[in-house]
């Protein structure tokens, strides 16, 4: 139906404010603030770039950028070769498929503010229910003060996050593989295609739109990485595990508004970046059929 | 052969999401055992089913105030999300103008900004305005932080399917606003369900807004009421860490296993059918 401009735009209207007002107007406002130096509702006097030289000499936001893209690797690296795992799994077995990617899929619903707390549990040193077990199949002195070594801490984050969403991203594999068209499938069973054969040649091109959604996901979602860091290490220890997110709200919350605006462009130019480079790239790569 | 290599793939495919589902078999377990007995060992059954840490939690978590707060969030939110990304999305859809498809690609836009890129701003505003702990403030804010998703989502179906029973609706004389309540609404139902239990989980998960803009202990939704329990409160003790977990996460345990199929559905909304 022919809607007129007026009608449309009426339509239009409700979404678009609270899009403005609540979206588009404080982006601007934060990348407008990020060249001041607000500091609570005082200041906000117009310093140039001065935030920018200051965070690019600053430790912690430095530890936080390596944190936050190391992070980012492991998780989109980890949960998507899991996934994948899994949904070529499921997959195979029709029968157990639904049952199975409910369990999987379940740790994702929960919130991660509840889940993170206990995984604190398991990763508690001193016969936490990790060492406990690592204990009795014969790995002791492999235990470790997993969140409290500056060189686990970040890694052990990252496992409890890919614990919770590689359902999710199997779950996205799974309805890709439905998306095969089950004549290419016959075609591939008629040649001989089996295994990993076939998942080479068959089953990785096609499933070729939801890795690019999967890696897209797992990457935007991973670069703005703040709930973990909150519940299970606080940053701690040192800036071992310190996120871009997480800077900026200590930032905010201690009243920092010109600095804090300041990584948080820094993040956005960082997503923004990604996102654009990896549709690109993933997109290219996608085939008609 | 074949028949055997499937069954041994069928065990090891359970035994897996076993494993996965054992952090979670751990709090259920765990929820019903004294701190005596998780200071002996930390995994273990309980000997006698210990049900006073759940009482405790109730009353200290405050859950049931925790459990209003957050629907009543969650529910206003998804269905103005439902019902304004609906209809902005079905005038983006039909209106074939440059600057219809210049103001859906604004709304696009929106699915990359990391909400810290607001966080800021949008503490200061509500500092301010005086719009602090306002709940309705939180619900707009989730209802123009998911508009791109759902504008996105509803577009999308909207440009997949035809337009002749609009257009003879309109024929029929129909106005927009008949047409969009009786044809375009219940057409998007579907799509409505997976989005809106998508959307819900979310939103009932979140600790950002919450953590900016409600800092009073009398709006505090669930996820807020279990940070400052157990985050904060330092002090507590496990056994009262596994029921308040349990308690915080039963609400979408049973979303999930009545909504499954629309969870699922929503999930793999772009891999195409």
């Amino acid at each position: 139906m022919r809607l007129t401009t007026r009608a449309a735009i009426l339509f239009m209207l409700p979404a678009f404010v609270l899009y403005a007002t609540f979206i588009v107007f404080p982006t601007l406002r934060g990348i407008g603030l990020s060249f001041t130096d607000a500091q609570g509702v005082v200041g906000g006097n117009f310093v140039g770039l001065d935030n920018y030289v200051r965070l690019f000499g600053d430790p912690a936001v430095l530890s936080a950028l390596l944190n936050t893209l190391v992070f980012a690797v492991i998780v989109t690296v980890g949960q998507n070769v899991l996934a994948l795992a899994l949904a070529y799994w499921l997959q195979s077995l029709p029968r157990l498929q639904a049952i199975a990617r409910a369990g999987i899929l379940l740790p994702s619903m929960m919130a991660f503010i509840a889940v993170g707390f206990v995984w604190n549990f398991i990763y508690s040193p001193i016969d936490g229910p990790l060492d406990s077990v690592m204990n009795a199949v014969g790995l002791r002195g492999l235990e470790h003060i997993w969140l409290g070594d500056p060189t686990t801490a970040l890694t052990a984050v990252a496992v409890t996050n890919i614990w919770m969403y590689m359902g999710y991203s199997a779950t996205i594999y799974l309805a890709g593989y439905f998306a095969i068209p089950e004549n290419i499938m016959e075609a591939a069973k008629i040649d001989g295609a089996t295994g990993w054969a076939r998942f080479r040649t068959v089953d990785w091109p096609l499933l070729a739109p939801a890795l690019t959604i999967n890696v897209t996901l797992t990457t935007i979602g991973s670069l703005r990485v703040f709930d973990p860091i909150l519940v299970m290490t606080g940053g701690g220890p040192g800036n071992a595990t310190q996120s871009l997110s997480y800077l900026v709200y200590t930032n905010t919350t201690q009243f920092q508004f010109g600095y804090a605006t300041a990584i948080a462009v820094v993040l956005l130019v960082l997503t923004v970046i990604v996102a654009i480079t990896q549709t690109t790239i993933f997109r290219r790569r996608e085939i008609e059929w | 052969m074949v028949k055997v290599k499937q069954s041994i793939s069928g065990v090891l495919l359970i035994v897996v999401t076993v494993l996965v589902l054992l952090p979670i078999l751990l709090v259920i377990v765990n929820s019903f055992r004294t701190n005596h007995s998780l200071a002996v060992s930390p995994i273990g059954l309980p000997t006698s089913l210990d049900l006073s840490n759940f009482g405790y939690v109730i009353t200290h978590m405050n859950f049931f105030r925790g459990v209003g707060i957050s629907t009543l969030i969650t529910a206003s939110s998804v269905a103005l999300i439902l019902l304004i990304g609906s209809a902005a999305s079905w005038a983006i859809a039909r209106t074939t103008r440059r600057w219809a498809s210049g103001v859906y690609r604004l709304f696009i836009a929106g699915l990359t900004i990391p909400v810290f890129v607001m966080a800021t701003p949008l503490y200061l505003e509500a500092l301010q305005l005086g719009l602090l702990n306002n709940l309705v403030a939180v619900i707009l804010v989730y209802t123009a932080f998911n508009m791109p998703f759902a504008v996105f989502f509803y577009t999308s179906f909207l440009r997949s399917v035809p337009q002749e029973l609009e257009e003879a609706a309109a024929i029929d004389g129909c106005g927009p606003l008949r047409t969009y309540w009786h044809i375009i609404l219940p057409m998007l139902r579907p799509s409505s369900a997976a989005m809106a239990v998508f959307i819900a989980i979310s939103i009932w998960n979140d600790v950002t807004v919450p953590l900016l803009l409600l800092d009073s202990q009398d709006v505090q939704p669930l996820t807020l009421s279990i940070y400052s329990f157990v985050g904060t409160e330092g002090g507590i003790q496990q056994s009262q860490l596994f029921p308040a977990v349990l308690l915080a996460t039963l609400p979408l345990f049973i979303l999930f296993l009545v909504f499954q199929r629309y969870i699922v559905a929503g999930i793999s909304a772009g891999v195409g059918k």
